[in-house]
């Protein structure tokens, strides 16, 4: 008799759970045929044979063997993947930690502020992909991230002539220019990143800093026990939007399994590309979220 | 008086010092950094005007010598700029209207109702965060060439004899219809700020308005959407202009309409159409004037609503 009291919900609580479907009902649909379909289907076709045949693809199971191919027999992807991997473990801290600086910087009050801030956030607008390739292509910025080997900074500033009058031995002349043209492809890929950090920090209440104030804190202690705790959850959706920001970038196999697929309209090989990519990946990103998780989130709560 | 004032002044002095101190630094980081970042704007600018001796020539750095509207005519012709505009609008931009509204509507379920399935789709909304839809663009762009329901259009043909399940590659639907069912373009990533943001709204004025009569969706409508600008200001310009830039899924649904994205992404062909060398330097000219003549809407769009925008961000509190 309990149970059955208990199974039934009371009016107004079955009535308002019965609009919160309503209010999800199309999303719930949009999920199933935009989202589970095609990821169930992606998989698939990244295990079988498929062939395009009038009225949609044939596809034939064969197990792992484009996964094999591309592991065993195409040393471009490899090579590729390495690289993706690489400069997504090294531009994950520095974007994180630089638009954390920004953020904090814009966030102080100073005249000419909202100034500022139209500029830092410029980026949003322009850093398309496209747009960053043709002016890299233009010879404005040098694809250091990209592996090219650094040229010069378009022909407005000539780093490599002021480096090569400071008399530095030639590797490192490359490391400094590579540099410096790593910071311009990292700080054009901030934009985002300070904008929500920036809401983050708008939400910590003046009043902690002021206690922290009255016990004497340098900034330094503020930084490190006020506003970085305070940011747990916002560094937390930062890391995951940089994430998939860096590996969706048109580059590494990204642009591999595009041209495949767009051009030669290969769907097999290149869904079996992008799936062993995504998942390690994903292994690093799995790692990244539980350490983050396990040595911040859960103490700082 | 005058012996107590002196008094204190070494202090104040020295805070006033460092104050200063800190500000000059401040500034020098901020336009350092800001110099960087607006830098390509000038270059675009600079370079777009220069007539073609200029490229050869060494000791032009910033200003041309000499002025042209050549590169930006065949910019112009190039990404075919008036339909393509038009286009643009028609497709991109509406549907990135659409799904501000579809996103509102279904975070407002998931923020303030309680039923069972919740649970799970929270935990679909991160995976559509943490997937990104280039992982499944070819089923993606297969499912829009052969337009089914879980096999019910297919089912249906093949009883009728004929195919009648719709081609939806190089229409708007491609575009409206995930919009309208909220799974489009970083759609995960909208519900996510709206539900972070109805959840941090004071449910009394929903409670009021519930016991005054008025069922879910007018309390949605009259109560929940106007004190929501701020957010709804946010996500609509984010998706604006991530709609805006996205070449990936252009590419994938039109290929023979005229979408700026699209011709931008092959400017260099197309330029090399208008008898410019790709590969010289002076066809730079041409493609940085159609870079500025791809963000210029979005550039206006932004001076407009830039002080709402940086004003917004403050208070929107996008995690809550």
């Amino acid at each position: 008799m309990g149970i059955k009291i208990k199974k039934k919900k009371r009016g107004v609580e079955a009535l308002k759970s019965r609009y919160g479907r309503l209010f999800v009902l199309p999303w719930e649909i949009g999920l199933i045929l935009f989202f589970v379909m095609p990821i169930i289907n992606s998989i698939r076709y990244a295990f079988s044979d498929v062939r395009i045949v009038s009225g949609g693809v044939d596809t034939k199971f064969v197990g792992f063997k484009w996964f094999d191919y591309i592991i065993n027999q195409d040393p471009d992807y490899l090579n590729r993947l390495k690289d993706a991997v690489g400069v997504f473990l090294v531009q994950l801290p520095i974007i994180l930690a630089l638009s954390l600086i920004l953020a904090i910087v814009l966030n102080q009050k100073f005249k000419g502020r909202i100034v500022m801030r139209a500029i830092y956030f410029l980026p949003v607008i322009i850093a398309t992909g496209v747009i960053i390739d043709y002016l890299s292509k233009s010879g404005m910025i040098i694809g250091a991230t990209s592996g090219e080997t650094a040229g010069t900074y378009g022909n407005m500033i000539n780093f490599d002539k002021i480096l090569e009058n400071l008399g530095l031995p030639d590797e490192l002349n490359e490391l400094i220019a590579g540099y410096i043209s790593g910071i311009f492809n990292l700080l054009w890929n901030c934009g985002i990143q300070i904008i929500l950090f920036i809401s983050g920090l708008q939400s910590i209440p003046d009043s902690l800093y002021e206690v922290a104030k009255v016990e004497g804190c340098s900034k330094w202690e503020e930084f490190w026990y006020i506003t970085f705790p305070m940011l747990g959850q916002n560094i937390l959706l930062v890391m995951v939007y940089t994430m998939i920001d860096l590996i969706t970038t048109r580059k590494y196999i990204m642009s591999m399994a595009f041209e495949l697929m767009s051009g030669q309209q290969v769907y097999d090989k290149s869904s079996a590309m992008l799936w062993l990519y995504f998942l390690i990946i994903g292994v690093f990103m799995a790692i990244i979220l539980a350490v983050y998780n396990k040595l911040c989130l859960k103490r700082w709560s | 008086m005058t012996l107590f004032n002196k008094e204190i002044s070494p202090i104040k002095a020295k805070q006033k010092a460092t104050s200063i101190i800190v500000s000059i630094l401040r500034w020098a980081f901020l336009l350092l950094v800001g110099y960087i970042i607006i830098y390509p704007l000038i270059y675009m600018l600079s370079v777009s005007f220069r007539h073609v001796y200029d490229f050869e020539d060494q000791t032009v750095v910033w200003i041309s010598k000499h002025y042209t509207f050549d590169n930006m005519s065949i910019a112009w012709k190039a990404l075919q700029y008036p339909i393509g505009l038009l286009n643009t609008l028609k497709t991109e931009i509406v549907s990135g209207l659409i799904e501000v509204v579809s996103c509102s509507v279904f975070a407002y379920g998931l923020a303030r109702f309680d039923f069972k399935e919740k649970k799970l789709l929270m935990f679909f909304l991160i995976l559509t965060i943490l997937i990104p839809t280039n992982m499944i663009m070819i089923p993606l762009m297969l499912n829009m060439r052969y337009f089914d329901c879980l096999g019910i259009l297919k089912l249906i043909g093949n009883i009728i004899g004929t195919d009648i399940r719709p081609n939806l590659l190089n229409t708007p639907w491609a575009f409206y219809l995930p919009s309208i069912l909220g799974v489009g373009l970083k759609a995960g990533l909208f519900i996510f700020i709206f539900v972070q943001f109805y959840k941090g709204m004071p449910k009394e004025l929903e409670e009021a308005a519930s016991i005054d009569g008025a069922g879910p969706i007018k309390t949605f409508l009259s109560i929940v959407v106007p004190s929501s600008g701020v957010a709804f200001l946010t996500v609509t310009i984010f998706s604006v202009i991530w709609h805006w830039n996205d070449s990936y899924l252009c590419e994938m649904y039109f290929t023979n309409s005229d979408i700026l994205a699209v011709n931008l992404s092959k400017i260099y062909n197309k330029v090399s159409a208008f008898g410019l060398d790709q590969y010289a330097n002076s066809s730079s000219g041409a493609v940085m004037a159609a870079c500025l003549l791809f963000i210029l809407p979005m550039l206006i769009m932004y001076c407009i609503l830039q002080k709402n925008f940086i004003k917004s961000i403050d208070r929107v509190g996008i995690v809550g």
